[in-house]
């Protein structure tokens, strides 16, 4: 007797409980047509290459900062008075804290490295034209997302480094005609760098921006979903 | 292509051993993330201090009588209260129900619990409320100008 085979895609599944799971999932939500059309479905054509990668790693890249973000939120602490001594101690004392500070701290240049890179495909091979305008403007707006992610999360540590970097970068759109100065003030939440600052950037940091960068990432893929690869050069 | 060249016989065992590869693959690195992703989420202070001074004297000018007096004892909260000249009650001042502070009820002479409404007599005899089982009683008496808390 032929022994009962669910097909997934080129899976065949033959473990009579799994089948059985999956059957009650599939009864009540569908999952089988998920599966199929989301899942298995082949969408990226074979002429892609590595190239047509970046935007993937962008995101892979994107989750793993969430990740480690969220790792080293359980020991950071954003006071002037203690944030450096907590990056210290995640560092030097916290089992693999260095290696969970190093991957998120490697990670956010390597997002903005493939990021560029991925620009630059979309860029050089006209992907960006009609109809999938909409999707570089969308585009465009998480590189500035990115950006805004790399300025906040630099101040964190709270080092000379970090400190000065942020005084520089709060200064330079206080040259903006008009604005500038109100600008800046905003951007500091004063007149000096200080408490006041490292609590906004933090705030920034790690709920307002990755909240509004994960929503955007994916409208970014919903486009691309309906308007499909585009075809070869 | 397809179906029946995936399925003929002669591809089982490599299949299996491609299979079990992916397995021995998956499960290592499934494993080296979850290991320092564990270790480093795990606790790095000491276990919660039990034990400390197993005795204690308070000076028995600090405890009036009638008048709660909180202290800590075994590294937990505890009160002593003088019903009368001769007699000293020294009580865990953690409620049995769910681990709040009991306070000291002047008017009402009661230790009431703020979390749940549990109530405690001068003793610490459960009056009402949800606590199942009264107040952890300590020994304590009167040694010469001071009160000496022992674990009962």
């Amino acid at each position: 007797m032929e022994r009962e085979t669910l097909a997934l895609g080129p899976m065949r599944i033959r473990n009579r409980q799994a089948i059985r799971l999956f059957a009650w999932l599939d009864d009540r939500l569908g999952v089988k047509e998920i599966v199929d059309d989301e899942v298995f479905e082949k969408i990226a054509p074979a002429y892609l290459g590595l190239w047509s990668c970046f935007g993937g790693i962008s995101f892979f890249l994107f989750i793993s900062q969430v990740v480690t973000g969220a790792l080293l939120m359980v020991y950071y602490q954003p006071t002037i008075a203690e944030a450096h001594a907590s990056v210290a101690a995640i560092m030097n004392e916290v089992p693999f804290g260095w290696l969970i500070r190093g991957i998120h701290a490697w990670g956010s240049n390597l997002m903005l490295i493939a990021i560029m890179i991925h620009m630059a495909k979309i860029f050089y091979a006209g992907i960006y034209k009609a109809p999938r305008e909409l999707n570089w403007v969308v585009g465009v707006s998480l590189f500035l997302f990115t950006l805004g992610l790399s300025f906040t999360g630099y101040l964190l540590p709270w080092t000379q480094l970090a400190y000065w970097a942020t005084v520089v970068g709060t200064e330079t759109p206080a040259a903006t005609p008009l604005v500038g100065e109100y600008l800046r003030f905003l951007m500091r939440g004063g007149e000096e760098i200080g408490q006041v600052t490292l609590t906004r950037f933090f705030a920034i940091h790690v709920m307002a921006l990755p909240v509004i960068t994960g929503l955007t990432v994916g409208l970014h893929l919903l486009q691309i979903r309906r308007q499909g690869i585009s075809g070869p050069l | 292509m397809s179906e029946e060249t995936w399925d003929a016989p002669g591809h089982e065992s490599r299949r299996g051993f491609l299979n079990a590869a992916l397995g021995f693959f998956t499960l290592t690195v499934t494993l080296g993330v979850l290991y320092p992703v564990g270790m480093f989420l795990w606790p790095r202070g000491q276990k919660a201090v039990t034990g400390g001074a197993t005795a204690m004297k308070l000076p028995l000018a600090e405890v009036p009588i009638g008048e709660a007096k909180f202290f800590r004892f075994l590294n937990k909260p505890a009160v002593v209260i003088r019903p009368n000249e001769q007699e000293a009650v020294a009580l865990s001042a953690v409620c049995t129900h769910l681990g709040c502070i009991v306070k000291w009820s002047e008017g009402k002479e009661e230790f009431d619990c703020p979390c749940h409404g549990g109530r405690f007599d001068i003793r610490g005899a459960v009056l009402g409320g949800p606590p199942p089982k009264p107040l952890t009683a300590f020994t304590a008496r009167v040694e010469d100008e001071y009160l000496v808390i022992e674990e009962a």
